[in-house]
């Protein structure tokens, strides 16, 4: 098969020098049949001539006698006084060289038929085993193993300390769960406000650095800088790492460093989210498409749900056309819901987390 | 039989007729020479492959070169036979229409029919389904059904 290919290959080269644009798949694959049986023949001719000579190898006499058997006959019948070397055959071939030019194969060809090399059987002296029945000599290969055909018993052979399990355990699950808070911190802290979780006392994440609680900044306060696509707190994170104490492992640190950045440059933002309205709507346009709409979820004064609306509706002007106070006022308050059950389900699942990391 | 002329060679004189086959002699050594030089498409190490599967056997790369250059010139002029009946097809589809088609008379294809015409006079038959039909009566009229 890798012949048939290969001649495949030389024919369509040598039907492209004649002068074809492009061959037919069929066409192909019966003239390089057709070559294979031509050389196949010119060899049986060649041999049968060489035998005929009392010889084993063939000649180059042999080959062009064989040339002329196979050919076409326009060159002159071979004639038994004729000298071999004189033939026309041979002429033809030798004028063809001369003319035709040379295209020599387009890829280079291993030695083929390629023969795999197979190791033996070890025999039974060569494993240094003895024959198990005494029938059979020790030259002969030997036996397959007993647990490639029968079912033989596996026992644990390494050593389990159980106090290292346990620490084992203990440092994955620590480990899993340090993802998983963190991955609900950036959940939480991408639109929605993280409860204060500074009522529950555990001193974690302090109010001060928390956006919204923080004091207002008059106008111009602080600088603002453009668009971080990390929003979220983990710097809030990183102080969770801290508070492990000497369990927090430094390769997690390092795996936020670069977000621990983003996140220092994007809280000079987020800060400014307490501003007045109008610079609200300054400030927010280049973020709205990022941010997700802020949601309010614990029960205060009037004032600061209507100031959380009002913000809303800001937020969402840019996003949403405006083209209905009412489908806008709509929309906010929808996905202000759907705020409050993304968080509330959020802050669950945080509060199981710190409660799990407390024992 | 070249053998015998090369024999007589060393024990007498040379004649006429002897020179010139000494003469082919040298032109074949030539040859064969040459023949390194020249690298046949056909690579040396298929012609060997399928050389050996029929019994061909010498150690001489010259030989199986000469071998392949054989092969090489053969299918050369049943593909310049098959390129003359491409032409000839195109020259007779020319003729019946002329202006659009001739844009596409230039691209040369090797189709097996014209491959199976060029071969016909090498006295190699090739014949080609047309089409094929699942049955005998496929595309004939369908016979009157009787009420059964």
């Amino acid at each position: 098969a890798f012949g048939r290919s290969v001649a495949k290959l030389a024919v369509a080269q040598v039907c492209e020098a004649t002068g074809f644009h492009a061959l037919q798949q069929s066409a192909v694959e019966t003239l390089a049949d057709i070559a294979l049986r031509y050389l196949g023949d010119l060899g049986k001719a060649a041999h049968s001539y060489a035998n005929l000579s009392g010889r084993t190898q063939c000649n180059a006499l042999d080959v062009i006698l064989g040339i002329e058997d196979l050919g076409s006959g326009l060159a002159g019948a071979a004639e038994t006084s004729r000298c071999v070397a004189n033939s026309a055959a041979l002429r033809d071939v030798m004028r063809y060289v001369e003319y035709a030019e040379e295209i020599p194969f387009a890829r280079p060809v291993p030695h083929f038929p390629v023969f795999k090399k197979r190791a033996p059987t070890p025999s039974f002296a060569q494993l240094g085993e003895t024959p198990p029945h005494p029938h059979i000599p020790s030259w002969l290969p030997a036996f397959p193993d007993p647990h490639t055909y029968c079912h033989t018993p596996v026992w644990n052979e390494r050593k389990s300390d159980p106090r290292l399990d346990k620490l084992e355990q203990a440092r994955q699950r620590r480990k899993a769960e340090r993802s998983l808070v963190s991955l609900h911190l950036r959940l939480s802290g991408r639109g929605a406000v993280v409860k204060a979780h500074g009522s529950k006392g555990k001193g974690k994440r302090p109010a001060a650095h928390h956006p919204f609680l923080a004091p207002p900044l008059s106008a111009g306060e602080k600088e603002v800088t453009l668009v971080t696509p990390f929003r979220g707190t983990t710097e809030l994170h990183a102080q969770n790492q801290d508070s492990h104490g000497p369990a927090a492992l430094p390769s997690v640190l390092e795996a936020f460093a670069p977000a621990l950045e983003a996140v220092k440059k994007g809280f000079e933002v987020v800060d400014s989210g307490s501003r007045p309205l109008k610079e609200k709507q300054q400030t927010f346009i280049a973020e709205t498409k990022d941010r997700m709409p802020v949601s309010l979820t614990f029960d205060w004064g009037q004032k600061t749900r209507a100031k959380a609306l009002a913000a809303k509706r800001c937020l969402a002007q840019p996003v949403s056309p405006p083209s209905n106070k009412r489908a806008r006022g709509n929309a906010s308050s929808w996905k202000e819901e759907e705020k409050d059950e993304k968080s509330k389900r959020a802050e669950q699942i945080l509060a199981q987390a710190m409660e799990e990391s407390e024992e | 039989m070249a053998e015998q002329q090369q024999q007589q060679q060393q024990q007498v004189p040379l004649t006429g007729e002897q020179l010139q086959q000494v003469h082919n002699d040298g032109a074949l050594i030539d040859f064969l020479s040459s023949l390194l030089d020249y690298t046949p498409t056909i690579p040396d190490e298929l012609a060997e492959h399928y050389l050996s599967r029929s019994g061909f056997q010498c150690p001489d790369i010259r030989v199986t070169r000469l071998v392949s250059v054989a092969a090489q010139k053969f299918i050369g002029e049943i593909a310049s036979d098959a390129l003359q009946y491409c032409k000839i097809r195109q020259a007779a589809a020319v003729k019946d229409k002329k202006g659009h088609q001739q844009g596409k008379d230039k691209h040369l294809v090797l189709t097996a029919e014209d491959l199976a015409a060029a071969l016909r006079e090498y006295g190699v038959n090739i014949h080609q389904q047309e089409y094929f039909a699942d049955s005998p009566i496929a595309g004939t009229a369908p016979s009157q059904k009787t009420g059964d």
